[in-house]
């Protein structure tokens, strides 16, 4: 993006640049640049982009290393949509695999981004949390993806980073994983009083309970919801292509192998 | 050699939350019962919710025993931290009035259930 905006600001200057300096001429280079053949360019899709071959390599030797690191909780490392690294643990090892990938040399991993949640209810383990990672030394990104279900408490990694402690409640209040060992968890963002977790796929878009002020009782209540039409399901699959830009793009996850044993 | 395999199979270790029987479950829900008991006086005091202490005691019991037949310890506890967490939440006054006198109800009117009474609300 930095790229295109970068060219797009040369070329102005070259405009300007000319019309500022060559003026009797710029009507003739204009002409002159109009007509001209094309090249035999490939068309180029500013939009589209691009995968880095040399990321690539060092995305996916870097994932076979802390696999190599950590066999015990690592279980599989995978690329997604071309160069994003992802390493896919067993729940035990969260504080483990995030402090080595803060602490380690090679990795430091400092800023934990974002904690985000997933939730899949035919799944055995049907949450998945994901951490997002950043290197500001190595300007990298990974993500360590986890998974469990609404009874097995996850390990809380407030004490690696700072910053899930906010994140941990979030998931705890949209999709109820129990952090165990959190410092304050609670509800961050809905209201007190309100009973279920929303971002569960078996919570109603509606939810379950209405409220409205009351004039008799100058206060809330709340009230069970009653819809006066059913839910409706809609069939939203078009009948043509949405995306042809990304009809040969990446494939969506490529799993790293491990190194082969010599 | 089966039935002990299917034993093995049924019995899934898991991680405990909280408590690792069914008696240090039953310790911690108690506990919880005990605290909401104490606290009653002052979220009445606090809230100034027009109903009595014995009226909000024989809430609570009723809302402990809802979940009386509860026996996976686990669930247990979840219930038990998010009890916790909604006492924490009335004891430091986050919550509001509104939000207390929510577990009477009072604005619903019971469902009917014998032919006449939902006649007459127009129901089938």
């Amino acid at each position: 993006m930095a790229a295109i905006i970068r060219n797009l600001g040369a070329r102005i200057a070259c405009a300007t640049l000319a019309a500022k300096h060559v003026v009797p001429a710029a009507t003739t280079t204009l002409r002159f640049s109009s007509t001209a053949p094309a090249g035999a360019k490939p068309a180029e899709k500013p939009t589209v982009r691009k995968p880095d071959a040399a990321a690539r390599t060092h995305l996916s030797d870097f994932g076979r290393y802390v696999a190599e690191c950590m066999p015990k909780y690592v279980q599989k490392v995978q690329l997604t949509a071309g160069d994003e690294l992802e390493v896919l643990i067993a729940p035990e090892g969260v504080v483990p695999v995030l402090q080595f990938l803060k602490d380690h040399h090679q990795a430091q991993f400092t800023n934990l981004i974002d904690i985000a949640g997933m939730d899949v209810p035919c799944r055995k383990h049907r949450f998945e949390v994901i951490y997002n990672l950043l290197s500001l030394r190595y300007n990298a990104r990974v993500r360590v993806k986890t998974y469990t279900d609404e009874l097995t408490p996850l390990d809380s990694v407030c004490e690696v980073h700072k910053a899930a402690n906010w994140y941990e409640r979030e998931i705890w209040d949209m999709y109820g994983v129990f952090f165990a060992n959190h410092p304050d968890l609670r509800r961050i963002l809905t209201d007190y009083g309100f009973e279920g977790h929303p971002q569960r796929r078996d919570f109603p878009l509606s939810g379950y309970v209405e409220l409205r002020y009351d004039d008799e009782k100058k206060r809330v209540v709340c009230e069970p919801l009653e819809l006066a039409q059913e839910f409706r399901k809609f069939d939203l699959s078009a009948p043509w292509e949405q995306f042809p830009n990304f009809r040969n793009a990446n494939p969506p996850t490529e799993v790293v192998q491990p190194a082969e044993k010599k | 050699m089966a039935g002990r395999e299917a034993v093995k199979r049924a019995v899934q270790q898991v991680r405990p939350i909280l408590s690792v029987d069914r008696e240090e479950a039953r310790k911690r829900a108690l506990n919880l019962y005990k605290a909401w008991y104490r606290q009653m006086p002052y979220i009445v005091m606090d809230y100034d919710i027009p109903m009595s202490v014995e009226q909000c005691r024989s809430k609570l019991r009723e809302e402990f025993s809802k979940n009386r037949n509860v026996t996976d310890i686990r669930v247990i506890d979840m219930l038990v931290i998010k009890g916790q967490m909604e006492l924490k939440e009335s004891v430091e006054i986050w919550k509001q009035k509104g939000h207390i006198m929510r577990y009477w109800k009072e604005s619903q009117d019971p469902k009917p259930t014998d032919f006449l009474s939902k006649f007459i609300q127009g129901i089938n």
